[in-house]
């Protein structure tokens, strides 16, 4: 680990060199063949860096669950119990000392976060060990547990009874309700980042990822982050139109605050792509 | 009888945990332990509910301790410190610290690929009987423990006592 990690550093320095100098001459005009020249090693550098990344976690029975654009997720044991870690990837794109503060606030933000669930009695994985260093996390493994996007999916697909969707829609809708009661913002939410503890029929939902969570009280907030939820359901699952409305409607019975948030969500509807913002 | 893991993130690190009942020393033992003199950490099971509540600290001190940035000043006081949900140094030694009263220890100990471990070095140590961890959970003072931890109601509801103090206890940092 501390090897890969100076070795990173020593790359990272090496760029910030190359940029300095194609800043400076864009600036004066002559950006083009000087920014072309030092673009060259830079990416070849980058390109090596890829491989100069954090090694996987020594846990025992590791496997690579997936990488996503943010993290790569291991499963494994940790501690003698199933764990996932999940490992940040460095953007090299960016500056370091910025991309070393988000990835330390990301990783704070998400440890806080999934504590705050759990006080508050949300269903969410327990936190095992925070690494800052690498700003990686350790989480609870569900063992079992399938997306709520794959449920879905495979409910339609067996063509099976759809009333289950329905009511699993209105406990997706409670469980939203119980978070933004507690003034927590998921940031991601889609079907893929709500688990469903097996035995499925019993529907005990888990909400994971809240890397891109934050707190916050306004309505605006939690309008935008159902209309991501939105969004994201009716483009992956499709007819689940009525499916939504369900979840919705028991957002609005469990939430005390859900008013205001129902109205912004109709704003915030009007607004976004392709939309004609005509009062 | 005794309990054994492997760190996985430091390979070569190994923690084991003893545990005496019928103690008659533990005031000694506690002097021996400010002093430093004990390789070990000697924590009150009333406060500890599992096995992998102590693999969680220690992992998080051995970590700290490899990085340079404890809080405390030796590592077995970093695993006292750690089992602690909040950042109060004193507080922790005090509840999850052995008292002079107490009739039972875990003993941790910590140990590197290098170093060898003294088993009946600390046993010896000890005037008690050690016994097997699987009687940790009829020490556990489970009242108490909720009212340190703080755990909430609703939080029983959707896991066991110690998923929220482990939860706790690896977030105390950042918040």
């Amino acid at each position: 680990m501390a090897a890969a990690e100076t070795e990173a550093g020593g790359l990272r320095s090496g760029m910030a060199g190359a940029a300095g100098p194609a800043v400076d001459e864009a600036g004066a005009g002559a950006g083009a063949g000087a920014g072309a020249a030092a673009a060259a090693p830079a990416v070849d550098e980058a390109g090596a860096a890829e491989e100069a990344e954090a090694p996987p976690p020594p846990l025992p029975g590791l496997q690579l669950v997936q990488q996503g654009a943010e993290a790569r997720v291991y499963r494994g044991l940790f501690l003698g119990r199933a764990a996932v870690a999940k490992l940040r990837i460095p953007k090299r794109y960016r500056h370091p000392a910025l991309e070393e503060r988000l990835s330390r606030r990301r990783t704070a933000q998400e440890a806080r976060s999934l504590l705050r669930c759990r006080r508050a009695g949300i269903s969410a994985p327990v936190v095992y060990f925070v690494d800052y260093v690498t700003n990686s996390i350790y989480l609870e493994d569900i063992v079992g547990a399938i997306t709520v996007q794959d449920h879905i999916n495979s409910v339609q697909q067996s063509g099976n009874d759809t009333s289950s969707l329905l009511t699993l829609a209105e406990k997706m809708g409670e469980l939203l309700a119980r978070m933004h009661d507690e003034d927590l913002i998921h940031g991601d939410l889609t079907t893929s980042n709500i688990l469903l503890r097996p035995p499925t029929e019993k529907l005990d939902l888990v909400l994971i990822d809240f890397g891109l969570s934050f707190i916050s009280g306004l309505p605006e907030d939690k309008g935008v982050d159902l209309y991501v939820l939105e969004k994201a359901f009716l483009s992956t699952h499709p007819d689940t139109e009525t499916m939504f409305k369900a979840l919705l409607k028991t957002y609005a019975a469990t939430s005390k605050k859900s008013g205001p948030v129902i109205k912004r969500l109709d704003e915030v509807r009007l607004r976004g792509r392709k939309r004609s913002m005509i009062g | 009888m005794d309990l054994t893991h492997q760190l996985e993130l430091f390979p070569g690190c190994s923690v084991t945990l003893l545990l005496f009942s019928h103690v008659k020393n533990a005031a000694a033992l506690r002097k021996k332990a400010v002093e430093g003199s004990i390789e070990g950490a000697l924590i009150n099971p009333a406060m500890i509910v599992d096995p992998f509540q102590i693999l969680v600290a220690a992992n998080k001190a051995v970590h700290l301790h490899k990085i340079g940035k404890m809080k405390t000043r030796t590592l077995y006081a970093e695993i006292i410190f750690s089992l602690s949900p909040n950042n109060n140094i004193s507080d922790a030694f005090k509840k999850f610290g052995i008292s002079d009263s107490d009739t039972a220890v875990l003993v941790v100990l910590v140990v590197d690929r290098e170093k060898t471990v003294n088993l009946e070095d600390i046993a010896s140590q000890v005037e008690g009987q050690q016994v097997s961890l699987d009687e940790l959970p009829q020490l556990t003072d489970t009242a108490k423990v909720k009212k340190m931890y703080k755990v909430t109601p609703q939080e029983e509801k959707i896991g066991t006592l110690l998923d929220s103090i482990v939860c706790r206890m690896s977030t105390k940092d950042v918040l």
